[in-house]
């Protein structure tokens, strides 16, 4: 038969008698220990030799068990000084002995505690005293100690584990394996056995030669793990902002862009939200401390809003019985929410007058000063999107939501009307979890006011939604703690096992 | 959102349904927007609800609208009110922030706990929420039979609505028992100093006397003497506030509450210097709302006796219009067009006028609709139609998905982020998502840098007025510093760590008119045993390469790199960032203990 070279080395080194160590067998052929296990098993695998594993002992002295050979134990040390200051004869204060033993900080108790326990004498009240009778030189620990340093070994006992217990020896197992020959390797043997060249790596030379033709390449073993290879790859966040934004790219939405620190009158008065709204005035608002206020805004709009405001729009149309001022309009914050775009492509001053039928979307940051915690961020993205067209429907709402949440396996939509100061109608979506069936909240959408759109110049219907991208990622990805995925506290662990989404 | 707590029992009392289980009465809320969110110690109820319906903030309005929801009332229900008695004098040294006033005297109340516990309940949440917690509106409620009018105007009994010197008088307000200035109230007393904001800043502060003396210091605390208890028979309730409209519409949500509990409402004359009003003011508003709309809307074909019929159910009241002649003329003309394909009409008059008729039902009709005066959430037609629209059952309607033919696309910025961040993965960057909000410690100090001119990346910031905690003062002005950031939060992770982030920094910039330059960039670390200059440098030439720009790499100074190790990043001629080897300090500022190389640039170079 025809064996790998180290196989056949191991092979013929290899005793049919008496198992030999892997180490002896290394030593023998001449190859590294590693090998000659590996062949072993390629071998045993056959039925050629028979592995055996045995488990071995070595005890060794730690650093503070070497000092003690070289010093002596401290409790013998301290016997020997209380000898010399006379204490077998009469008790002497125990500051006068440990001074003379030269024993220092942890030594110290160390011989206190071992003294009285090994007859050395006793320790009371200060003071000390010493059994003549005992003997040091017959201290178990202490022989123990020098025998382990001289021959390297020691008979298992109370001693050792004594030893072992004060951490002045170290035990440790190693496996030992030995190779015996098989029937069938004494067989083979006596059949012949010859070298097949294998090869491990196919080289340049290699194709080059043709030598490839006669070679026979080492099996590996190809089930092994092989070595964590970390690549590089999208933010999971990300993929599934990318995701949201194929979705309605190819639902016709064009992706709108503008100003994460813009105007209130932006944000929120373009949107008919009335100044003295709670969320105005309050805690999850991120005003600016410098800048303060923006330069510019459109005289004409800013009027019409103002209007729009305090008065109404249309025949029958009523205005909030609120405050109005447009230095507080012009004061600036991190938007809130993304629909400070909307105003602004709406309102024409972004890109042109839109005519309908148009679709917008963005997906991209808004700020709110809220709690922090597993669910909420600081800074979290807001997918925002809004359809323009004549005579728009609650109808058509619907149906454009329920398109757009079955692109995520969300179905079976729910509209739970709601109150917005923007929309009206308003509904808050809900739709079942795709794994938990559970019903979950999973944005808030209605059409547009009149107060906020005839403002803007906007002379048709506008529908719009909006929901929170780490909402739907958390959903989709079974995230626990948003806080894994976004921010400076992410942990890498966590993103580089994330699965891909798509 | 906010919540408001219900006892079921009560709700069953006043809708009059005894048989409903509290779950049906839960699904029944729900159905209004009410979600039940859980018990209360007390065995209530506790409702989350939008802020719009201000007149559900107690159980008998919730009462008053489930009524509504099961067909057991319709239209609009305005209660009478009895000739006035008491009037209200307003004082010209009334404080200017806080000029107006109103009320209404309540007879025959008949309180228990319950009823009183509710009361209180609907003047806490009418605080929160109208009263925009008590600055725009306060609600004050008072034993009549503790109050003293004198015949100031013609044998009517009269308290004043007056403005008092801080520690002009006297009175023992609500859970006290000395007599305190109002200055005192605000220093002493607990409810005081709550609410002391909303009027330290007046010369002269609101008081409303009887004959006895001052009774209450709106919009702060009321008196001791006219507390209100469960054997009060009669009430005075007054509002004051910043606006007439929101008061008056306060005490109409009150005083609807009450008659509901069987209690008779008096009208109270308000005496302004120069006018009078009359309140409770009950009458209610007209919405002309178009049925063409509403079809529109709702998307659905609705017989004009069922728009009506959804009005009434919503507790509103719909009427054809009475221009709807006018409506009839201009349709008899238009849909003469619109009958093709139909024979010339040459039938009998009256089939014509019938037509026309029908014309105008799905055409030009336009409806009269009466809104009650408990409502404050109905300030445009549309607000009409949603009502109609949940009376008719929104999810009863058939999603469409609408036939509008646009062409998607998306932003160049965008596409340009997602090339880069493309191109980086391919780099073998691992792409990281931060948050902008940094504090200038992280963003400057750490990295040795201060604000100001000429360091790339360390430009004036953008503060934020009142951050959520000192971590998040201000925005970043570039993305090394949160970068190095997930390096040290991330250093028994496996290495090497090659992060990438082609995201959002900001600086202050006059030339802007929000004043604040927004730029994308581009930053990446290598973190790794044998990370060097050239990795970074490499790195950075295959992107210039990738995407067509010339870059040239001047050695420069920059106080986060190692001197001589550091080059501006120069693209067709601009210089747009920097790349190097992070000094050791930054480092091990940074608790790392592997050699970082980086560089950072801003992503429009690239365009």
């Amino acid at each position: 038969m025809q064996l790998p070279e180290s196989e056949v080395a191991v092979l013929e080194a290899a005793n049919a008698d008496e198992a030999t160590p892997v180490d002896a067998l290394a030593a023998a052929t001449d190859l590294p220990p590693e090998t000659v296990t590996g062949a072993a098993f390629e071998l045993e695998e056959q039925g050629l030799v028979a592995v055996t594993e045995r488990v071995d002992e070595t005890i060794s002295l730690t650093d503070e068990g070497r000092t003690y050979v070289e010093d002596g134990l401290p409790e013998v040390r301290l016997y020997e000084a209380a000898l010399e200051a006379g204490a077998d004869a009469d008790p002497v204060s125990m500051g006068q002995v440990i001074g003379a033993s030269g024993l220092e900080g942890a030594e110290v108790d160390i011989a206190l505690s071992n003294y009285a326990r090994k007859g050395y004498g006793a320790i009371e009240s200060g003071e000390i005293t010493a059994d003549p009778d005992a003997d040091p030189a017959a201290d178990p620990e202490s022989n123990a100690l020098e025998s382990l340093a001289d021959e390297g070994t020691l008979e298992a006992g109370d001693v050792l584990d004594q030893l072992e217990r004060r951490g002045l020896v170290e035990v440790a197992e190693s496996t030992v394996r030995e190779v015996e020959l098989t029937e069938q390797g004494v067989t083979e043997l006596m059949a012949g056995v010859e070298t097949a060249e294998t090869v491990g790596q196919v080289t340049p030379e290699l194709l080059t030669s043709g030598e490839w033709e006669d070679v026979e390449f080492a099996e590996y073993n190809v089930e092994a793990d092989a070595e964590t290879v970390e690549g590089g790859r999208v933010h999971v966040l990300r993929e599934m902002s990318e995701r949201v934004k194929d979705v309605l790219v190819g639902m016709g939405f064009e992706e709108m862009d503008g100003p994460h620190a813009d105007a209130d009158f932006w944000i929120n008065d373009c949107l008919f939200m009335p100044q003295d709204h709670p969320a105005r005035t309050h805690w999850d608002r991120f005003a600016l401390e410098q800048p303060t206020h923006i330069d510019e805004l459109p005289e004409d709009l800013v009027e019409r809003v103002e209007r729009a405001h305090r008065e109404g729009v249309g025949e029958d149309g009523e205005g909030y019985h609120s405050p109005w001022d447009e230095d507080f309009a012009r004061a600036l914050a991190l938007r809130g929410h993304t629909t400070s775009l909307s105003t602004r492509y709406l309102s024409g001053t972004e890109i042109g007058e839109i005519e309908p039928p148009a679709r917008y979307f963005s997906v991209e940051k808004a700020y709110r000063n809220d709690t922090l915690d597993a669910t909420h961020l600081l800074e979290f993205y807001q997918i925002e999107g809004w359809v323009m067209a004549e005579d728009l429907s609650v109808r058509d709402l619907m149906g454009t939501f329920e398109e757009f949440y079955a692109q995520f396996g969300i179905e079976d939509i729910q509209f739970k009307p709601h109150y917005n100061p923007y929309t009206e109608p308003s509904f808050e979506l809900f739709g079942t979890h795709p794994t938990t069936g559970e019903l979950i909240e999973i944005g808030n959408s209605g059409i547009f006011r009149e107060e906020m759109l005839e403002p803007l110049g906007v002379d048709c219907d506008v529908m719009a939604w909006g929901l929170a991208l780490e909402r739907l990622a958390m959903l989709t990805t079974g995230a626990e703690d948003i806080r894994d995925l976004h921010g400076t506290l992410a942990d890498l662990e966590f993103l580089r096992n994330a699965e891909v989404t798509y | 959102m906010p919540t408001v707590d219900i006892d079921p029992d009560e709700l069953r009392e006043l809708t009059g349904r005894e048989e409903k289980s509290d779950e049906e009465l839960q699904e029944d809320l729900f159905g209004l927007g009410l979600e039940f969110e859980g018990w209360t110690d007390e065995d209530e109820f506790e409702l989350e609800f939008a802020p719009d319906r201000l007149d559900r903030l107690s159980v008998e309005g919730v009462a008053r609208s489930m009524r509504y929801q099961y067909g057991d009332s319709r239209g609009v229900h305005v209660p009478s009110t009895n000739k006035a008695d008491w009037t209200i004098e307003v004082d010209e040294s009334v404080p200017d922030e806080r000029p107006y006033v109103t009320g209404a005297v309540i007879r025959d109340v008949d309180l228990d706990e319950d009823g009183l516990d509710s009361l209180i309940q609907l003047q806490e949440k009418l605080h929160a929420t109208m009263g925009r917690k008590r600055a725009k509106g306060a609600i004050g409620i008072h034993d009549l039979t503790m109050l003293k009018g004198s015949a100031a105007t013609e044998g009517s009994p009269t308290i004043r609505y007056v403005g008092v010197e801080p520690d002009e008088d006297r009175f023992v307000p609500l859970d006290s028992d000395a007599e305190l200035t109002p200055a005192e109230v605000l220093e002493e007393h607990q409810t005081g100093r709550e609410y002391a904001d909303l009027v330290s800043e007046y010369e002269r502060y609101p008081a409303i006397y009887d004959d006895i003396g001052l009774f209450s210091f709106p919009p702060v605390i009321n008196g001791r003497r006219t507390e209100v208890s469960t054997d009060s028979r009669d009430l005075f309730v007054e509002m004051t506030g910043t606006d007439q409209w929101t008061i008056d519409k306060m005490l109409n949500i009150v005083c609807y509450a009450l008659a509901a509990r069987g209690a008779t409402l008096e009208d109270v004359r308000v005496e302004y210097p120069d006018s009078e009003l009359v309140r409770p003011d009950l009458s209610t508003k007209t919405k002309r709302v178009a049925h063409d709309r509403i079809e529109t809307l709702l998307g659905i074909d609705l017989d004009p006796d069922d728009v009506i019929d959804l009005a009434e159910r919503s507790g509103l009241d719909a009427a054809r219009s009475e221009d709807e002649a006018t409506s009839n003329e201009e349709s008899s003309i238009t849909p003469l067009e619109d009958r093709d394909g139909l024979e010339e009409p040459d039938g009998p008059a009256d089939s014509d006028e019938s037509n026309a008729e029908d014309a105008a039902s799905t055409g030009d009709l336009v409806y009269e609709v009466t809104i009650p005066p408990y409502r404050v959430d109905v300030l445009h037609p549309l607000d009409v139609i949603d009502d109609l629209g949940r009376a008719y059952g929104f999810n009863d309607l058939e999603p469409r998905y609408p036939e509008v033919g646009t062409v998607g696309g998306r932003h160049e910025r965008s596409r340009l982020e997602r090339a880069a961040r493309t191109q980086l993965v391919g780099l073998g960057f691992e792409d990281m998502l931060n948050f902008h909000m940094i504090d200038e410690g992280q963003n400057y100090e750490r990295l040795g840098v201060s604000p100001g001119k000429g360091v790339y990346g360390a430009g004036e910031p953008a503060t934020i007025k009142e951050p959520y905690s000192e971590d998040y003062t201000m925005l970043r002005t570039w993305t090394l510093p949160s970068l190095l950031q997930v390096l040290e939060n991330n250093t028994h992770r496996a290495y090497p760590q090659h992060l990438s982030e082609v995201g959002f920094a900001a600086e202050l910039d006059e030339t802007e008119n929000t004043g604040v330059g927004e730029g994308r960039h581009v930053g990446a670390v290598l973190a790794d045993h044998e990370a060097g200059y050239e990795d970074a440098k490499a790195r950075l030439q295959a992107l210039a390469r990738d995407f067509d720009v010339a870059l040239e790499t001047p050695a420069t100074e920059h106080p986060s790199f190692i001197s001589g190790r550091a080059a501006d990043v120069v693209i067709d001629g601009e210089p747009v960032g920097v790349v190097g080897e992070i000094h050791p300090k930054v480092i091990v500022e940074h608790d790392l203990e592997v050699p970082v190389a980086a560089f950072e640039f801003d992503l429009e170079a690239l365009r």
